[in-house]
């Protein structure tokens, strides 16, 4: 897996994370790292481009749970399987700061996961890059 | 539940069917993924339901490694056969009990902030897999056994004929 960051202007400063490869238990935090790099360096809306995964386990919806919640200046949470995870993403949409995380163009099978667990409904998903970036602000 | 029809002659070390050996190392996860690809790719199973299984192996294996081992040395052993209409893969360890068969499944139902806590690992291998079995294994540890039903009734009867010849 690499993991590649890019700088956007457009209304806003977007960072754009890029993900090629596959997203396992062994990689996901790396993933992490990198988002938590570039809070720290002063990003606060990020674009998750996951066109390019190949294969992603639970272990990347943990990762994008847990950039969610840095991005609202949250602590990421402690790495771990569940379901809680999704209950504290649910308040963060009632509070709706879920619009500084977005993805873009997930494949079908990557797709299918965030469907199922239901945490597709927590991101807003666009198929083209200009238009996600123009989304932002 | 559907019971193996000869999974007790199945064991560690012992199956003539294609098997695996990792160390419970997240880091051989792909190397698992790229086996369970290539021998459910041997038994033509569909390339969509390929990768439906090779998450739940993933997930499986995740399970066994983070959750059974805890960080503690130790191995897994995967064997994929096919079953009449039904892939099977066993996975076999030596990590403290475990039987993910037991957790409770989340009500999808419900308000997410209804929800159960629980493993969303456990929960993908019970989507994708149209069985799900738990038993410890005769050399001690634990065996679970995943099964998907995929193949059609044309590559049954090719499999009968095969167990007749």
């Amino acid at each position: 897996m690499t993991i590649t960051i890019d700088q956007s202007r457009g209304n806003i400063p977007v960072t754009i994370l890029g993900v090629q490869g596959d997203l396992d238990a062994s990689n996901y935090q790396d993933v992490i790292d990198h988002a938590v790099q570039a809070y720290e360096e002063g990003t606060r809306d990020i674009l998750i481009d996951m066109s390019e995964i190949k294969f992603m386990s639970s272990s990347g919806l943990v990762a994008l749970h847990s950039i969610a919640l840095l991005m609202r200046g949250g602590k990421v949470p402690d790495p771990d399987y569940g379901w809680e995870a999704f209950r504290t993403l649910d308040r963060d949409r009632e509070s709706g700061v879920q619009e500084h995380v977005k993805l873009l163009n997930p494949q079908p099978q990557v797709d299918r996961s965030l469907e199922l667990t239901g945490l597709k409904q927590f991101f807003e998903i666009y198929t083209d890059r200009d238009t996600a970036l123009a989304s932002f602000g | 539940m559907t019971t193996p029809s000869h999974r007790s002659e199945l064991s560690p070390g012992n199956s003539p069917h294609p098997t695996i050996r990792v160390s419970a190392d997240v880091q051989k996860l792909a190397e698992i993924r790229h086996f369970v690809e290539a021998s459910a790719d041997a038994l033509q199973v569909e390339p969509a339901v390929v990768r439906e299984v090779v998450l739940a192996v993933d997930e499986a294996a995740t399970n066994i490694i983070l959750h059974g081992y805890q960080g503690q040395a130790g191995f897994i052993e995967i064997s994929i056969e096919r079953q009449g209409v039904s892939l099977v893969i066993h996975l076999y360890d030596q990590a403290p009990p475990f039987d993910p068969t037991q957790v409770p499944a989340p009500d999808l139902t419900l308000p997410l902030e209804e929800r159960p806590v629980g493993k969303l690992g456990v929960y993908l291998i019970r989507h994708f897999m149209d069985d799900v079995i738990y038993e410890t294994s005769p050399q001690g540890g634990n065996h679970l056994i995943l099964m998907k039903d995929c193949f059609n009734s044309y590559n049954r009867e090719e499999n009968s004929n095969d167990h007749n010849d």
